[in-house]
Parts: C-alpha cells; sequence; structure tokens
C-alpha cells in the first residue's frame, strides 16, 4: 500500500488544477447511481404498496398514485441527465489535466540533467513518459469518479433503510464497502506485480519495435532480420503472460464480489423476512440493495489501474518539479565568449578531461578548434550548450546558435525545421536563408520524415547550415561545418559564414577550408591548449597545412 | 474461434439465470405480502442462484479473454512480418515511434474490443429477446413497453455511433502522430535547447495535446449522447413498466395481463425483468467506446500487415561463402523513388572486377547512396540487371557476403560489443573492435541511435560491425570518412583497405584523399 502514496500527491495536483471540475464530475456520478437506486426501490415499493392497496375495496380511491408516480419519471429523467453531465464534465476536465501535463512534463525533460539522460534512451523514455501520462488519466476517470459515487451510493441507501429499520441501515453499508471496497485495495496490491511485468513487456515490444523499423537496414544486412522479429515477438509473448494474469486477478475479484453481492441478497431476503417488515418496506429493501451493488463492479478496473497510476505519479513527480534552468552569463563588453579555469570531469571518467581550462574569444573574431578525436572538442561544445555542466570554474557567452556534428532534423515540414531557429521569420527570410546555404530548389512546403528522412546527408547539413545562418546570434558554435559536402557548395557555404561583421565564431574543424578564414587556431590535446596560432602571425600557414585537404 | 463463442454464451447464460432469480425475490415478498411459503428457503435460493451466475460469468469472461488474447498476438505477428518485409527505400515506410505505438500500446485496444464489446454483442441481441418473452407471459401490455422503447435503442446508437467511429478513428491517427511528434523532438533535445526553442516546442506540443482533447471530446460528447439516450429509454421503460405496473395492481388499468389482475408476485416478477432488459444494451453501449478504439487498432495492425509498396527482394536461396572476393556487373539500371519526377538511376552500367577498389564521385543526390542500396539488395531495381560473383546472383540472395556501411550507422540501446555482434553466433568481434575503437571498452554502454558516441566513433563502429564476418567479400559503404578529423579518417581509410584486402570494396564518397587510394574513380 505504502507504493501507492505517489497517487496522493498527484490527486492533489489535480485539485489543484481542475477541482472545481473534478468535483462537480464526482457529484454528477453519484447523483446518477442514486436515481438509479431510487428509481428501482421506489418501483418497488409503489407496487407493492399498490398491491396492498388493491386488495381493500376502497383502498385503490385512498392511494395517493400522484406522488410516487412523478417521482419514478422524474428519477428516469434526473438519472439520464446525470449520467450524460458526468460523463462530459469528468472526460474534460481529465483531458484537459492532461495537456497540460504534458506541457509541463516536456519543460521538465528539457532540463541539461534530464536531457542528457533522455539523449541516451529518447525512444524508451518517451513510452514511459507518454504510458505514464495516460495512466495518470485513468486515476480520476476509473479510481475517483468511480469511488465517490459507489461510497456515496452505500451511505445513502443506508440512511434511508435506516429509516425503516436501523438494523438495515447499518447492514448494508457494512455487506457493500466491506467487499466493494475491501476487494479493489486486495486487487490493487495483488496486481501491482503482474501491472509491473506488463509495463515492462509493453515497453520492450514497444522498444523493440522501434528497433526493428528503425535499424531495418542493419538487421538485414547482419542476417538478423528474423531474429529481431522473434525477439519483438518474445516481448509480445511477455505482454500476453502478463495479460492473463491480470484479466485472471480481475476476474477472481469479480466472481468473489459477485458471490458478495449472493450473498447480500440473499442475506438481505432473509433479514427482511426475519425483521418481519411490512412487504412495501421489504420489497424496497430488497431492491436498494440490489441496486446499490452496481456501482461497485466498475471499481475493479479501476483498481488494476491503480498500481500503474501509482507508479507513473513516482516516476513523473520528479520531472514535473522542475526548476527553470539558471540563464547563461554574459561575458563582459567585447568579449564573446570566455571560459575560466575549467573543471569537468565526464561521467564515468577516472582523470578529468579539463583541468583549468581558460579560453577568451573577442567579439566578432573567428576561432577555430583543432585537435585529434577524444581531444575534448565535441564536450567542450557541450558544456558550452549547457548539456553538460563542468564541476568548477566559469562559463559566460553571447547568445548562440549550435551547427552540431549529428544534424537533428524534426519530422515536420522544412518551413517548421527552419523556424525552430526563427520563430517569427517570414517565408521571405526562410527561402533566402535557404538560398545561402545552397538549398535554393527545395520547397518550404516540402515535408521531411522522422529524423528528417528524405534528404542526403549534404541537404541535411545545408539544412542545419540554414538554421544557424537564421540565427541572429552574435556567437556561432560550429560542429565541423562542413563535412559531407563537395568542395564547391562547402566554399559557397564557407564564404557565407565569414561574411557577418562582428559575427564570433566558434569553430570545431577537420578540413583545411573550414580553418581558411580563422582569425585564430588553437589545438586541442587532451583537454589542454597545445597550440595557438593568430593569423599573420608565424606558424599559422603551417597549422593550417596540418589539416585535411578539402 | 469456437472458445470465444462458448464463453460469451456462458455469459449469455449469467444473464438469463437472472429469470429464475427474480422470480424468487418476487416470491419472497408475495410471501411477506400474505402468500406464505417458504421464505428462508426462497432467500437461500436466491443466493445460490445469484452464486451460479458470478460463476458463469467468470467463467464465461476468462474463455473469451484467452480467445481475444490469441487473436492479438496472430494480429501483432502479422504486422511484425510485414514491416520487416519492407524496402528501407520505400517512401511509405511508417516513422518508426508511429508503428511502434500502432504495435504495442495501440494494439491493446483490440483486447476490450474482442473480449467486452463482442460479448456484450452478443448478449444484447439474446437477453432481451427471452426476457421479453418471459414478461409476454405474465402482461403483453408490459411486454409491449418494453418492445416499444427497445427497437428505438439500436437505431439510435446506430446512428450515432457511426459518426463516433469515423470520429474516433481520426483520434486514432493523431495519437500516433503525437506519440512520434515527442519522440522525434525529443531526439533532437540538444537542437531545441541550443536554439532556446524549448519554450516554443513545449507550447506546440500543448497545443497538439489540446487539439486531440478537443477532438476527443468531440467523439466522446457523442459517444455519450448515444448513452444517454439508452440511459433515457431504460430508464423510462423501467418507470413505465412500474407505473402501468402499480395502476393495474390498483385496478385503475384493469387490461393487459392474460385473465384479469396481477397478482404481487407476478407483478414485482415483471418489473425486475424491466431493467434486466435493458441492461445488455447499456452494456453494450458502454463497451461502445472500446469498439471504435478496437476497430481503429485493428484497422492500424492491418494497415502495418499489409504488403508493402516496395518490398525488399526475396532471397531465393541462400548462399554459402565461397570466401573470395566477388565482381560485379550492372546493366542498364534504372531506378525511380516513387513520387519523384524522374529516375535517380537510368541505364547505369558498371563493371567491378573481383577485388577492385572503387571510388563513386558525384554531387549529391545524384543516385550514389541509391546505386549502393541497389547493389546491398534493399530494393529491386525497375530495370537492368545486378549480377554478383562468378555465379552471377542476384544481390538479396548475398546479402550475407556483403558488408554494408550506411551514411549513419544504425546503433541501438546496448553495450558496444552488442551492437558489434547484432546477435549474430560465432563471430569474434574483438580482433576489429582492437582495430578500429581500440579505445573503448566492448562492454562501454551505448544510448539509442548510438548516443555517447562521436561522429566518428559511431562510422567506425559501423565499418567494424560490417566487416565482422570473414566471407563477406564486398564491402559497400556510403561516405565513410565524413565527420571523421584528418588523423581517424587516415584511420580509418587504412583500416577499410586493411579490411577490403582480399575483398571488393565500392564507396561513395566526397573526400579526395579517400578516393585517391582506390584503384578506379567512377563519376556520377
Amino acid at each position: 500500500m505504502r507504493r501507492l502514496v505517489p497517487l496522493r500527491q498527484v490527486v492533489s495536483l489535480f485539485l489543484s488544477q481542475r477541482g472545481g471540475a473534478m468535483a462537480v464530475g464526482a457529484v454528477l456520478a453519484a447523483l446518477a447511481v442514486l436515481a438509479g437506486v431510487a428509481l428501482l426501490g421506489l418501483s418497488g415499493w409503489f407496487i407493492t404498496a399498490t398491491a396492498l392497496a388493491g386488495l381493500v375495496p376502497a383502498g385503490a380511491l385512498m392511494f395517493d398514485v400522484f406522488m410516487p408516480g412523478a417521482g419514478i419519471r422524474l428519477l428516469a429523467i434526473l438519472r439520464t441527465a446525470a449520467r450524460y453531465g458526468e460523463r462530459v464534465v469528468a472526460h474534460d476536465a481529465t483531458l484537459a489535466l492532461l495537456a497540460a501535463l504534458r506541457e509541463r512534463l516536456f519543460r521538465g525533460f528539457a532540463q541539461p540533467g534530464i536531457a542528457r539522460a533522455l539523449a541516451a534512451r529518447p525512444a524508451r523514455l518517451l513510452f514511459r513518459l507518454s504510458v505514464d501520462v495516460d495512466a495518470l488519466d485513468s486515476v480520476y476517470l476509473r479510481l475517483l469518479v468511480p469511488g465517490a459515487a459507489a461510497v456515496a451510493t452505500a451511505l445513502c441507501a443506508g440512511v434511508a433503510l435506516a429509516l425503516i429499520d436501523w438494523r438495515l441501515g447499518v447492514g448494508l453499508p457494512a455487506a457493500l464497502l466491506l467487499p466493494g471496497l475491501g476487494l479493489p485495495l486486495w486487487l490493487a496490491g495483488a496486481a501491482e506485480r503482474a501491472a509491473r511485468r506488463r509495463a515492462a513487456a509493453l515497453e520492450a515490444l514497444r522498444v523493440r519495435g522501434v528497433d526493428l523499423v528503425a535499424g531495418q537496414t542493419a538487421w538485414l544486412m547482419a542476417g538478423r532480420l528474423p531474429a529481431q522479429t522473434e525477439a519483438v515477438m518474445a516481448a509480445e509473448a511477455r505482454l500476453a503472460e502478463a495479460d492473463d494474469a491480470l484479466h485472471r486477478l480481475e476476474t477472481l475479484a469479480g466472481l468473489v464480489f459477485g458471490l458478495a453481492g449472493a450473498l447480500l441478497l440473499g442475506g438481505m431476503g432473509w433479514a427482511v423476512a426475519a425483521l418481519g417488515l411490512p412487504a412495501p418496506q421489504a420489497a424496497l429493501a430488497l431492491l436498494v440493495a440490489l441496486a446499490a451493488m452496481e456501482p461497485f463492479a466498475a471499481l475493479r478496473r479501476g483498481a488494476i489501474e491503480m498500481g500503474r497510476g501509482a507508479r507513473a505519479a513516482a516516476r513523473l513527480l520528479p520531472a514535473m518539479e522542475a526548476v527553470p534552468p539558471a540563464p547563461a552569463m554574459l561575458p563582459p563588453q567585447g568579449v564573446a565568449l570566455r571560459l575560466s579555469a575549467l573543471r569537468y570531469t565526464p561521467p564515468g571518467a577516472a582523470r578529468p578531461l579539463f583541468d583549468g581550462l581558460s579560453l577568451d574569444i573577442a567579439t566578432g573574431e573567428y576561432l577555430v578548434v583543432t585537435g585529434p578525436s577524444g581531444a575534448g572538442k565535441s564536450t567542450l561544445l557541450a558544456l558550452l550548450t549547457g548539456e553538460a555542466t563542468p564541476q568548477s570554474g566559469g562559463i559566460a557567452l553571447l547568445p548562440h546558435a549550435l551547427l552540431s556534428q549529428r544534424v537533428e532534423l524534426f519530422q515536420d515540414s522544412l518551413r517548421g525545421n527552419l523556424l525552430l531557429a526563427a520563430p517569427g521569420a517570414d517565408d521571405a527570410a526562410l527561402a533566402a536563408a535557404l538560398q545561402e546555404a545552397g538549398l535554393e530548389g527545395l520547397s518550404l512546403d516540402s515535408r521531411l520524415g522522422e529524423g528528417g528522412a528524405g534528404l542526403s546527408a549534404g541537404q541535411r547539413r545545408r539544412l542545419a547550415l540554414a538554421r544557424v545562418l537564421l540565427r541572429d546570434a552574435p556567437l556561432w558554435l560550429l560542429d565541423e561545418a562542413t563535412e559531407a559536402l563537395d568542395g564547391d557548395t562547402a566554399r559557397q557555404v564557407l564564404a557565407r559564414l565569414g561574411r557577418r561583421d562582428g559575427q564570433a565564431v566558434l569553430a570545431v574543424a577537420h578540413l583545411r577550408r573550414e580553418a581558411e578564414m580563422a582569425d585564430r587556431i588553437i589545438r586541442l590535446e587532451q583537454g589542454r591548449i597545445t597550440g595557438e596560432w593568430r593569423r599573420g602571425k608565424a606558424g599559422f600557414a603551417e597549422a593550417l597545412a596540418r589539416l585535411r585537404p578539402g | 474461434m469456437p472458445e470465444s463463442r462458448a464463453g460469451a454464451w456462458l455469459q449469455v447464460l449469467a444473464s438469463l439465470l437472472w429469470v429464475p432469480q427474480a422470480a424468487l425475490i418476487a416470491a419472497l415478498v408475495a410471501g411477506i405480502a400474505g402468500a406464505g411459503g417458504p421464505l428462508f428457503w426462497f432467500a437461500a435460493g436466491i443466493a445460490a442462484i445469484g452464486a451460479l451466475r458470478a460463476g458463469a460469468e467468470a467463467l464465461g469472461q476468462r474463455m473469451v479473454f484467452r480467445a481475444a488474447r490469441a487473436g492479438l498476438t496472430a494480429q501483432r505477428r502479422r504486422a511484425v512480418g510485414s514491416l520487416a518485409a519492407r524496402s528501407p527505400l520505400d517512401t511509405g515506410r511508417p516513422a518508426s515511434g508511429a508503428a511502434a505505438a500502432a504495435l504495442a500500446e495501440q494494439a491493446e485496444a483490440v483486447l476490450p474490443y474482442l473480449s467486452r464489446y463482442r460479448p456484450a454483442r452478443l448478449r444484447s441481441t439474446v437477453v432481451p429477446c427471452v426476457l421479453l418473452l418471459v414478461v409476454l407471459t405474465q402482461s403483453w401490455l408490459a411486454a409491449l413497453v418494453l418492445l416499444v422503447a427497445a427497437p428505438l435503442i439500436p437505431l439510435f446508437m446506430a446512428l450515432v455511433g457511426l459518426r463516433a467511429k469515423e470520429a474516433s478513428e481520426a483520434q486514432m491517427l493523431e495519437i500516433g502522430g503525437m506519440n512520434a511528434l515527442l519522440l522525434d523532438r525529443l531526439r533532437g533535445l540538444a537542437t531545441i535547447r541550443a536554439f532556446d526553442a524549448v519554450d516554443a516546442t513545449a507550447r506546440r506540443l500543448r497545443a497538439a495535446a489540446e487539439s486531440l482533447r478537443a477532438r476527443s471530446m468531440a467523439v466522446l460528447r457523442i459517444a455519450f449522447l448515444s448513452s444517454a439516450v439508452l440511459e433515457l429509454f431504460a430508464s423510462l421503460g423501467v418507470a413505465m413498466v412500474a407505473v402501468y405496473v402499480g395502476f393495474h395492481l390498483l385496478g385503475t388499468l384493469e387490461f393487459g395481463a392474460w385473465g384479469g389482475r396481477m397478482g404481487l408476485g407476478p407483478a414485482l416478477f415483471v418489473l425486475l425483468l424491466a431493467p434486466a432488459f435493458f441492461e445488455p444494451l447499456r452494456d453494450l453501449a458502454a463497451a461502445w467506446h472500446d469498439r471504435a478504439a478496437g476497430e481503429a487498432a485493428l484497422a492500424s495492425l492491418d494497415a502495418l500487415a499489409a504488403p508493402p509498396a516496395l518490398a525488399l527482394p526475396e532471397a531465393r536461396a541462400a548462399v554459402e561463402a565461397e570466401g573470395t572476393a566477388p565482381g560485379v556487373s550492372v546493366r542498364g539500371l534504372a531506378f525511380r523513388h516513387a513520387g519523384a519526377a524522374g529516375p535517380v538511376l537510368d541505364g547505369f552500367e558498371l563493371d567491378i572486377a573481383p577485388g577492385e577498389h572503387v571510388a563513386l564521385l558525384g554531387a549529391s543526390g545524384a543516385g550514389k547512396s541509391t546505386l549502393l542500396a541497389l547493389l546491398a539488395g534493399l530494393a529491386a531495381p525497375q530495370g537492368g540487371r545486378i549480377a554478383i560473383g562468378p555465379r552471377g546472383l542476384e544481390p538479396a540472395a548475398l546479402r550475407g557476403r556483403i558488408a554494408w556501411l550506411g551514411q549513419q550507422p544504425e546503433l541501438f540501446a546496448g553495450s558496444l560489443r552488442a551492437n558489434l555482434l547484432l546477435g549474430r553466433p560465432g563471430l569474434d568481434p574483438e580482433p576489429w573492435r582492437r582495430a578500429l575503437l581500440p579505445d573503448l571498452p566492448p562492454d562501454r554502454p551505448i544510448g539509442e541511435d548510438g548516443a555517447g558516441l562521436s561522429g566518428g566513433e559511431a562510422l567506425r563502429l559501423g565499418l567494424a560491425r560490417a566487416v565482422l564476418p570473414p566471407g563477406a567479400g564486398l564491402i559497400l559503404a556510403d561516405e565513410p570518412t565524413a565527420h571523421l578529423d584528418a588523423a581517424t579518417a587516415r584511420e580509418v581509410t587504412t583500416a577499410l583497405l586493411l579490411a577490403a584486402r582480399g575483398r571488393t570494396l565500392l564507396l561513395a564518397t566526397h573526400d579526395p584523399v579517400l578516393a585517391a587510394r582506390m584503384d578506379r574513380v567512377v563519376r556520377l
């Protein structure tokens, strides 16, 4: 039961967001059920009473048929209206909560710390995210609403029967609530393990499905396509097992509740006979007991969902308590980027990669960073963009635009991909940027597939460049800007990159052409600056010459 | 599915057991009112029949569920099989996120549909008919009231349900699309953050969720309307029966029963059957949403299971490795991407001698990647012929003998070793790992899509993985030195040439250094 604690926080979060609508939904639900109970009970009483009155010749004339008759019809209409209102209000409230949750969670996930974990397993974490959000959906609709309705029904039915005989008034709620709430609680606990296995299997099915489709070529060429297909189906087999276990439990709970209901009805029959109640009251008590069992049946599915909802809540709550990231420090006037005594040890590394690294880039300066693989060039960029956080030392930089090594494009129109960099840009500006990047042939309306599928490596690169060009940032961070571009296009693009006045650039480069317009070249080796050459000073030409031609 | 049908009928039986139970309840009240009888045995009978009902219901549910679950497994197997048979060049290929969503969480909607909606439909056709006949034996007028109320219900529900189905299908599409959208955006979180677009993206997601809410509510309002109509008719039906029976018992309405006035027992019996008459219809309405979601999910699965527009060429016969470098002969090769204006390759010819190393040079989009994909048997050309090796076999028959290195190697969450092996038995990844990835230990964890590796490392991993099988005599590489620094590019080039020793090599590249190391350069 302790596992269910996070649910409380979710409920209070929901209440703070849409408490009013939620309460209205629950009240309407209770009203609908109660109207149904009253309808049946009143009808039973009415028929029995009229039968007895009809036996006496004058009885029919004395009997007031108006009130019960009108009451029965009124209850019929009330039940319908309340049911419809409850459904609409409760679902709308739930979906509004979910929409708000999605946004809040995305913001939470966009923090540097979480973003890094996410970057390693986006499919798995995202799937959890959407499953968890869906699970919270059922907390209100399947748990709170039917729970409130069932408890209200049991209590009101108890009050009504207490007017006939206090023993019935105590006995009925007790006989309803004990199995009616006890079984769902037992079920929530018993189903927890199967629900967890089910969630894991569904996740595995999902992740392996993504791997199968996204990595189809790799599996195919390795001759492992059938094996990966079987891996997907193995997850499905585990899912089937867990589904079946859950259904077994749910059915068992239903069976026990059905048996308890049979006992309750038989017991009520015995009680009304033993108490010697008048027949109309006996009919009312029996029919109320019959109708009051109905709302408890709905609780079983809620109980199955309870464990899921609690786990989802436990996983999501930390992300939702996200604090906005601290704004980046701005460097002093005339400096575009300043690193001072930077110290950073990558996760899992024994020694720091950077130990006291300091570096200044003046506004308008074009700095090229060279160095072998593993020298720390990519990590340096990660630190600058806030993807990694240094253990000590200062980072101050102007607003910047990044051209990353792995081009990240999105399933969206070309326009949508460009607008990411400049939300306010009009089509003319976008088209101009495309042309500058050498993509004039493409339409802004053409749609890209997942991760920008549909473009060649060169086109992807150029589209990413267009994004950077669009970005009106005083500092550009370029990670191998012209890799995979043919010589002519690369030279065109580089010419554009170097032409803006006052534009500071930090470019990680391997190719000579990318370094040719540098004001300064530094060489990074094992996190240390081992060489620095300024344009026009000794060694600059030699430093250029050491780079890969192209 | 006989088990499913038997289970559904068992649930029908459970519903019908209400008839004797209601008769006993009516007899009990009539007995209290003065008719007498073994009252306590009536009460015991009520409990016993209730227990029997619960048992039949539970057993029926289990039988139906097991059959439904087996059906879902079969559906998923078909969908996975078709996804695997699709060519990577098929432009209609579903995005991995959308396909996995349809396969995994959306397909779960099939279960409630098969295990709840279907039995509810059977109950709703059988149980009311039987109950109507039973009521008819007591009072023709009460039966008439029910008869009038009942046929209106399916009519209304059909009208309302039709629109609900359309709306629900649109909604399912949007859920899949939204999952894909989220996955896509979170994958590029670094870029979104770099562009300070977290806020804008979050707002866009919110807008997508809000639009989903609006669409969902459009579906639900209609779906709820159908259940409200039902609820109204059911409530009014019960109310009218009760009021009629009441007046009848008072003597105000003398007609309607067979042979004079009903007694209290039959009257209560009729009243108790009235809600049970409508209950199966209410259950059906409650399962209506299951139906819409379930049918949409089945349709999505069927769409995945449909034969692909562009299929992977079938490997007709698995060919044993011959251990030699095959030659390649390409004659009149033609290929046009679906939806493209013109062919990317038209009448292309190429001959590569066994063991020859050839570079393909050409502008971006000239068809280098397509040519390599056709040579790897990822799609069948629309015209012309590719013959590989002394026996002139098609590429699809020879995939095991081809080492493929794509532009961006597909990497998976797991260890480096697992990514190198991809589960292939009998291979030792160590020599190639030491040669190409000396800095990375074999148990180094790798994220989805190779997260955590530099571009160069990912490429070297892909290369090591491709050349792992010694029998792969033909290496096809798409821009292998892109994204590598000069030193690493040199290393990779050296490693590639080492790996290509005794193998045929065809690579697409922009790298003049790499191209210069080949035996021959072909311009496209």
